[in-house]
């Protein structure tokens, strides 16, 4: 774990605590952001690294908790939550959602550290697939419209004539699309196509009837 | 006899011929034909007479030549006829004393005409059949009768009669009630009349000729020499005055008459007339310009007549005045006449003028001839103001413009066609009113039909129309107000039959009034019996009979129909009125719609009825009291309940609620009821109870009773209702509950507690994980190599600031009932001590313990945080309330009293005690097993920052005193 290349925000409303575990975390070489609400974290720049959220529950502006629940549709580091008095519920509802872990202070360091490291490698990882499928969705929007509308055809394991008839076209002219379809998205294979077209979610469809139009 | 002989005068002559011719048969003498000689005499008149007499004068002197011619025998008997007719002439001169019967027959009858009014025809026949002339009698006729009849002196002229059978032209004056009379006694020629003619005429010679003349054509006449000294004068006229020229010349002072002395004849002029007639007489003397004069002459009498002079000069060849003839025409009937037109004229004028009337009149053209004094008066108006400047009628001064143009065209119209002119209208007085006139106005016309002249009367008829403008009013007022008022005014005959009926009857059966065919009577009774309800038609009739005949006022209620077919309830009433004799005139009646009252009435009844059923049913004990409390009314069900009525407990000597009470109160209750509800009776209050009832069965049973004032119009008690709610079961219930209820709480304040320690924890927590975390970092930066001696001193001094944040956090929370200094207002302690008592209530009661409270009066508002004080004033009573469980007597007493500065207020129980009084006010002490062991802590910390003290004490024999007191000026900002 370098500190160069990985960051830990801290939100945290008291200062004493906010402050201590900033020392912690710069004491163990882990760059550390730190915010006394939520509003402050959201309304802040922040740098595209694998990072790792330290929340704590109360918070004066909204629970923390909550503002997992809020931010869980978009792409946020994982959370750390750390509480005065922790219950099992809380904890519970907290790890359901997808928290790295819960501590209850006063906490060790080992235990927030190795909570730390375990959330910024699942960050990573997090990062490299949503990278991955960010190229994926480049390419796909780089096809013609007529590719689009072959591609579902060609995954769904229809043949070249079969797709063809489908989309009222010659079976050449099928060929070239394909061709197209799968230089543009980079596939090296038929079965390469169909692991991207299910990355991107593009359903199957067999015929124009069973898709229920 | 006598006199009927003389009034006929051929019977008179027959008698007393053959009276005469027996007294020459039987004396043998001719002496007897003396009877009817004189009897001639009586009635011959004029040549007649004449012819008698000188009958008489050839036969005296044919006896007398006779005598002396013829002697002897003859001689004889021609002497003794001489005699005969000698005496015969003695009778004649004896018989007939006024030998001059003419001239004085007119004035006699005259005289006649005037003093015997009433003889008026006769004399007028015999006038008619002697002197007048034929073609005069009937002028002079009417006039003489138009005299006697209306009283309007007439002068006529008229041709008379003379002894020879000429006529003259003579004039009769016919008033009645006085008369006017030529004085013809003066005239007559007395024995001792003295008449003189002037020795010598003088110059007047050719004046008394001329005097003459006039005297032979009026009968008087006289003469006078330039200097006016008379020189001849008519002897009649000398002695009608009784003045002979000697007299009339004489001169009675130093001058001469012409130069302003006094002449005789001046005595004979009346004293008011001679001064005028002696200057003009001097003046016409010197100019030589004829006499004319009138003046009253003084006859010899002694009367004045009035006389007209006139006076003219003659003169000679050169032209100078020889002398001057005049002559007097006796004018006194003129005069006197004229005096008595004018004095009857004026006296007509006055007459006109004090009638209390406007008279007036115009010309026929309608122009104002005459005004009277009064309408000049009451109207200011003058015959010119009425006036237009063509002399033409203007009553633009006298009339209200609003009936100028009526008045003008009906002035008009009546002046055109002669019609008699009426008008009522407001005449403009002189002060400016307008009073009611009526003016009435008729032509005069002459014989032909001609308007001559219109005559007006004005009256005043102000009052008379004003009179009958109010009556008229009153009238109408009065008609208004029976037709208008809101009820059925009739009238009926004695007989019972109607008459009248007010227009809301009339409206009310719907009558048609323009059905004139039959009789009022006759419509309203066959109207009245169509409208009359088929069921009280015989009641009714019935006892309007019975009232008629008794003469017994009249009332009924009975249900009448009107106009649209609905029957309505009426309230009939009649009285009769009586005359005098007290027997009944007619009935008047009134009927009043009452069927609105009576369904009213009805439906109150009716909701009457219905609420005491619902009194009676409802499932509660209902009772009611008098003002002073007594009861007066209880409900069936409490009845029931009681098992006695209201009445039952009545004992002498003792109110029936003091009785009552103690009957059916439970006596642990009866102190507490009895005090509220005397306090309730006092201040009117409403009162609410809950106490212990006795039922029939004798068994208690929880009630709640609750009362209410019922107040009148004026806010005054008429009557306190209350209803009493069995709460058995509700007051088990209760209890029931409120244990739950108790135990909820304490539930409640441990889970509070519970919140407050996960508070205090977090708190505490905050900054011992900072502290944890710090020393971490501490750790780490001294175990690197080489260790970072400065971050770490760093980390080290955030450690020691964090524990002395985490140490401040338990002075926090003792501090937090501190903070409120804010939320201070000026308060009543006793106001809060009620609250608090009021708020444990209902768990003292379900203890069975008695709350009592003694609070000094007039104690000052203190500046109080007031929940913390009743949160005070609640932990403490229920500490005392809980103390008190185990023991018998149950009174918890809360005292309050000012004692110097400071408000002393104690909460004594009778429970257990306390072991360490000080002890208890440690936080999480407790003695109690479910205790917080906070309460008293917090209590005693409140207390404290009022700035005052809280403690407890011990009492004898047991229980304790929680004593708190509270400085009167409290301070808002004790630190304490």
């Amino acid at each position: 774990m370098t500190a160069d290349d990985t960051i830990v925000f801290v939100v945290d409303d008291d200062e004493a605590l906010r402050e201590a575990l900033g020392e912690l975390l710069a004491a163990n070489g882990v760059r550390s952001a730190l915010f006394r609400s939520a509003g402050h974290y959201i309304g802040s720049d922040k740098p595209d690294l694998p990072a790792c959220l330290i929340l704590d529950v109360e918070l004066p502006d909204i629970n923390g908790l909550d503002l997992q629940r809020q931010i869980a549709e978009g792409d946020h580091p994982p959370i750390v939550f750390i509480t005065g008095h922790g219950d099992i519920p809380s904890s519970v509802r907290a790890i359901k959602h997808g928290a790295v872990d819960f501590l209850t202070k006063p906490f060790s360091d080992t235990a927030l550290l190795g909570a730390i490291r375990a959330a910024i490698a699942q960050d990573r990882e997090t990062r490299a697939r949503r990278a991955e499928l960010a190229l994926l969705r480049q390419r796909y929007r780089e096809l013609s419209p007529r590719e689009r509308e072959v591609l579902p055809l060609v995954v769904s394991g229809l043949l070249n004539k079969q797709a063809a008839a489908e989309l009222g076209i010659s079976e050449v002219t099928l060929q070239i699309h394909r061709r197209n379809v799968m230089q543009k998205l980079a596939a090296s294979s038929l079965a390469d196509l169909v692991r991207i077209a299910e990355r991107l979610e593009i359903p199957i469809r067999h015929s124009r009837r069973m898709g229920g139009i | 006899m006598i006199a009927a002989l003389h009034r006929t005068p051929p019977a008179l002559m027959l008698v007393t011929l053959a009276i005469g011719l027996a007294a020459c048969w039987s004396a043998g003498s001719p002496f007897g034909i003396l009877a009817p000689i004189g009897a001639l005499f009586l009635y011959a008149r004029g040549y007649w007479l004449l012819s008698l007499w000188g009958g008489l004068l050839i036969a005296l002197a044919g006896t007398v030549l006779a005598a002396m011619l013829y002697p002897g025998t003859i001689r004889d008997e021609a002497l003794s006829l001489g005699a005969l007719v000698a005496v015969a002439g003695c009778i004649g001169l004896l018989l007939v004393p006024d030998p001059l019967r003419r001239g004085s027959r007119l004035a006699a009858l005259h005289r006649r005409a005037a003093r015997q009014p009433d003889g008026l025809g006769g004399y007028a026949d015999r006038a008619l059949d002697g002197a007048v002339h034929p073609d005069d009698r009937p002028a002079i006729a009417q006039a003489a009768a138009y005299a006697f009849w209306t009283g309007v002196p007439q002068v006529t002229s008229y041709r008379q009669r003379e002894p020879d059978g000429s006529y003259r032209w003579t004039e009769l004056r016919a008033e009645p009630g006085y008369g006017v009379s030529v004085d013809v006694d003066a005239m007559v020629s007395r024995p001792c009349d003295r008449w003189t003619v002037a020795e010598s005429l003088g110059a007047t010679v050719a004046a008394v000729k001329a005097a003459k003349v006039i005297e032979s054509l009026h009968g008087k006449a006289w003469a006078f020499d330039a200097m006016g000294k008379f020189t001849y004068v008519t002897p009649a006229a000398q002695v009608a005055i009784d003045m002979a020229l000697e007299d009339l010349n004489r001169r009675l002072g130093d001058r001469e008459f012409i130069d302003g002395g006094e002449a005789g004849w001046m005595r004979g002029v009346h004293p008011d007339d001679v001064d005028k007639a002696a200057s003009t007489l001097r003046h016409c003397l010197k100019t030589g310009e004829p006499w004319n004069i009138e003046y009253r002459m003084l006859r010899a009498t002694g009367h004045y007549v009035w006389h007209r002079i006139s006076a003219r000069p003659t003169r000679d060849d050169e032209g100078r005045i020889t002398g001057w003839f005049g002559t007097s025409i006796d004018i006194d009937v003129y005069k006197k006449t004229e005096a008595a037109l004018r004095a009857r004229e004026q006296h007509l004028e006055q007459l006109i003028d004090t009638v209390p009337a406007m008279i007036w009149s115009m010309t026929e053209k309608g122009h104002p001839a005459y005004l009277n004094k009064r309408i000049m008066e009451v109207t200011g108006a003058t015959r010119e103001t009425i006036m237009a400047p063509d002399g033409s009628l203007s009553l633009k001064k006298m009339i209200h413009p609003n009936f100028l143009d009526l008045a003008e065209q009906t002035f008009a119209k009546s002046v055109a066609t002669g019609a008699p002119y009426n008008i009522k209208y407001l005449q403009r007085r002189a002060d400016g009113a307008y009073r009611w006139t009526e003016t009435r106005a008729e032509a005069l016309r002459d014989e032909t039909g001609k308007i001559v002249r219109w005559y007006g009367v004005s009256v005043d008829i102000h009052d008379l129309i004003v009179t009958q403008t109010e009556l008229h009013l009153r009238k109408q007022e009065l008609t208004r107000l029976v037709d208008l008022v809101p009820s059925h005014i009739w009238r009926l005959t004695p007989a019972g039959e109607p008459n009248f009926f007010n227009r809301r009857f009339i409206d009310f059966l719907g009558l048609d009034e323009s059905d004139l065919e039959t009789s009022r009577t006759e419509r309203y009774a066959a109207a009245l019996n169509a409208a009359i309800h088929p069921d009280d038609a015989v009641r009714l009739w019935a006892e309007l009979k019975h009232c008629l005949l008794t003469g017994l006022p009249f009332s009924m209620r009975y249900r009448l129909r009107r106009h649209d077919g609905v029957y309505r309830w009426m309230d009939g009433r009649a009285e009769p009125l009586r005359d005098e004799d007290g027997s009944i005139i007619q009935w008047h009646g009134l009927s009043h719609d009452i069927d609105d009252q009576l369904r009213g009435e009805e439906a109150l009844r009716e909701s009457e009825r219905s609420l005491r059923q619902l009194v009676e049913t409802l499932p509660a004990l209902i009772y009611c009291a008098a003002p002073n409390g007594e009861p007066i009314y209880r409900s069936e069900k409490l009845r029931e309940f009681l098992g006695f009525g209201l009445g039952d407990k009545d004992e002498d000597g003792r109110t029936r609620l003091a009785g009552t009470l103690e009957a059916i109160i439970h006596p642990d209750d009866l102190p507490d009821v009895k005090e509220k509800y005397g306090l309730s009776l006092a201040t009117g209050s409403p009162y609410a109870m809950k106490h212990r009832l006795r039922r029939a069965d004798g068994v208690f049973r929880w009630v709640e009773t609750r009362t209410a004032a019922m107040r009148n119009g004026e806010g005054e008690i008429v009557q306190w209702n209350g209803i009493s709610f069995e709460i058995e079961d509700q007051v088990r219930a209760q209890e029931a509950l409120t244990l739950t209820q108790e135990r909820l709480a304490r539930a409640a304040q441990a889970a509070s507690l519970a919140e407050l320690s996960a508070s205090i924890a977090h708190e505490v927590n905050q900054p011992l994980a900072a502290v944890v975390a710090n020393s971490h970092a501490c750790q780490r930066w001294l175990t690197l190599d080489p260790p970072n001696l400065e971050r770490a001193q760093k980390t080290v001094e955030r450690i020691i600031r964090d524990a002395n944040s985490a140490a401040a956090v338990v002075g926090r929370v003792r501090a937090l009932f501190r903070q409120t200094v804010e939320a201070r207002s000026l308060c009543r302690l006793d106001a809060i001590l009620h609250e608090a008592r009021d708020l444990m209530l209902e768990e003292a009661s379900r203890r069975r313990i008695r709350i009592e409270i003694d609070i000094e009066a007039g104690l000052p508002p203190l500046a109080l945080d007031r929940i913390q004080i009743q949160q005070v004033l609640v932990n403490l009573i229920r500490n005392g309330l809980e103390a008190m469980e185990p023991t018998q007597h149950r009174a918890l007493h809360i005292r309050c009293a000012r004692t110097g500065d400071l408000l002393r207020t104690e909460v004594r129980d009778t429970g257990v005690g306390i072991d360490v009084p000080d002890k208890v006010f440690e936080p999480f002490f407790s003695t109690k097993s479910n205790g917080m062991g906070m309460g008293l802590a917090i209590s005693r910390t409140i207390i404290e920052s009022h700035g005052g003290r809280l403690w407890a004490e011990n009492n004898q024999p047991s229980g304790a005193t929680f004593v708190f007191t509270l400085p009167v000026e409290t301070k808002a900002d004790h630190d304490r």
